[in-house]
C-alpha cells in the first residue's frame, strides 16, 4: 500500500531538454497532422515562436525522466496494481523547442478510499511543476494514481 | 489546424467538432511507448498483459488523452488552452475506434479574460467512455 509518510514529499528536479524532433515525434504518434507541431513555418503563421509543445507533451519530461515510476517506487506502491485515475494541465506560456524544463514533482496526498464495491484503494496525487530556462513557470501536471489492494 | 476562434462566436452548448480515430493498431502502442517514454509492457508485450490477467495488450491512457487533445486543438487554438483535465474512465483495446466529442458548458469574463469551459468525452464505437474530462480556454474578443 501506498506510503501515507510520503505525503508533501518533494523529489529531485527533473530536467528536460524539449527537441523538435520530440514535439514531431509525439504528434505523429498521437496521429495529429496539426501543422503547427511539425512544421516550424507553419506555426510561425499561427501567431507561435516555433511549433510548441502538444497538450500532452509533459508526460514526455515525466516517463523518460523516469520521475513517475522513482515516485511509484518511492512509496512502495505495487506497481502491478497502479491505476492512472486523472491527469491535468494547467499552461502558463507555450512551450518551444531550445526550452531547457526543470520539473518538481511532490507528493500532494495519499489518501485511502473505499469504492462502492467495497474495495479499498489508495489514492495519490503527483504534481510537477515546470519552469524554463528563464526560470519562468511554464506549466503544472497532476497526476492522480489509484493502487487497487 | 486550428482557425482563429473568438469570444463572440462561442456559445454554451456549441459542440466542439466531433474527432474519430481509428481503428487502433498495436503498431500506434509501440509508436506511442517510443514517443512518451512510457514503456510499461502491458501496452506493448500480449505475452505480459496475459500473464496479469487481461486478455491482451491496452493502449496508454495518454495517447487517448493525446486524441482528445487533437480534437481540442484541431478547435481551439493551442495557444489559447490555460487547463486541460480528464479522469481515465475504461480500458481501450486493440481495433477500437475511438470518438471524441465535447460540448462547451461555460463562458465568462474573469479578470479581463474572456474564459470558455468546455466538456470533452472519449467513447469507444460500442459507446462505452474511455475519458471523461474537460478544458478551458481563454479567447480573443473581436472588441
Amino acid at each position: 500500500m501506498a506510503d501515507k509518510s510520503k505525503e508533501g514529499k518533494e523529489y529531485p528536479p527533473i530536467v528536460w531538454e524539449v527537441e523538435r524532433g520530440k514535439i514531431r515525434e509525439l504528434a505523429k504518434a498521437i496521429g495529429d497532422s496539426n501543422p503547427i507541431y511539425l512544421d516550424r513555418e507553419a506555426a510561425v503563421k499561427e501567431g507561435y515562436k516555433d511549433c510548441p509543445a502538444p497538450p500532452t507533451f509533459l508526460t514526455v519530461p515525466m516517463m523518460w525522466c523516469s520521475s513517475m515510476p522513482d515516485v511509484i517506487n518511492d512509496l512502495k506502491i505495487n506497481f502491478a496494481m497502479v491505476l492512472h485515475g486523472e491527469e491535468e494541465y494547467e499552461y502558463y506560456q507555450q512551450i518551444y523547442p531550445g526550452d531547457v524544463l526543470t520539473g518538481k514533482p511532490k507528493v500532494v496526498s495519499v489518501e485511502e478510499k473505499t469504492s462502492k464495491s467495497g474495495r479499498k484503494m489508495d489514492m495519490v496525487t503527483v504534481e510537477i511543476i515546470y519552469t524554463n530556462q528563464k526560470g519562468e513557470k511554464v506549466a503544472k501536471a497532476r497526476s492522480l494514481l489509484i493502487e487497487r489492494k | 489546424m486550428a482557425q482563429e476562434i473568438y469570444y463572440e462566436d462561442i456559445n454554451v452548448g456549441d459542440a466542439m467538432p466531433e474527432l474519430v480515430k481509428g481503428p487502433i493498431q498495436k503498431l500506434q502502442h509501440v509508436m506511442y511507448a517510443g514517443a512518451s517514454g512510457d514503456f510499461n509492457p502491458l501496452h506493448t508485450d500480449d505475452d505480459f498483459a496475459k500473464a496479469i490477467g487481461m486478455d491482451g495488450v491496452i493502449a496508454h491512457g495518454m495517447l487517448i488523452m493525446g486524441f482528445v487533445g487533437q480534437a481540442i486543438t484541431s478547435w481551439i487554438p493551442r495557444k489559447y488552452l490555460k487547463k486541460f483535465g480528464v479522469r481515465f474512465a475504461g480500458m481501450t483495446k486493440p481495433n477500437n475506434t475511438i470518438t471524441v466529442t465535447g460540448k462547451v458548458t461555460d463562458r465568462r469574463v474573469e479578470a479581463g479574460e474572456n474564459l470558455i469551459t468546455c466538456e470533452v468525452v472519449a467513447q469507444d464505437e460500442n459507446g462505452d467512455v474511455k475519458i471523461t474530462g474537460h478544458f478551458e480556454a481563454a479567447l480573443p474578443s473581436r472588441g
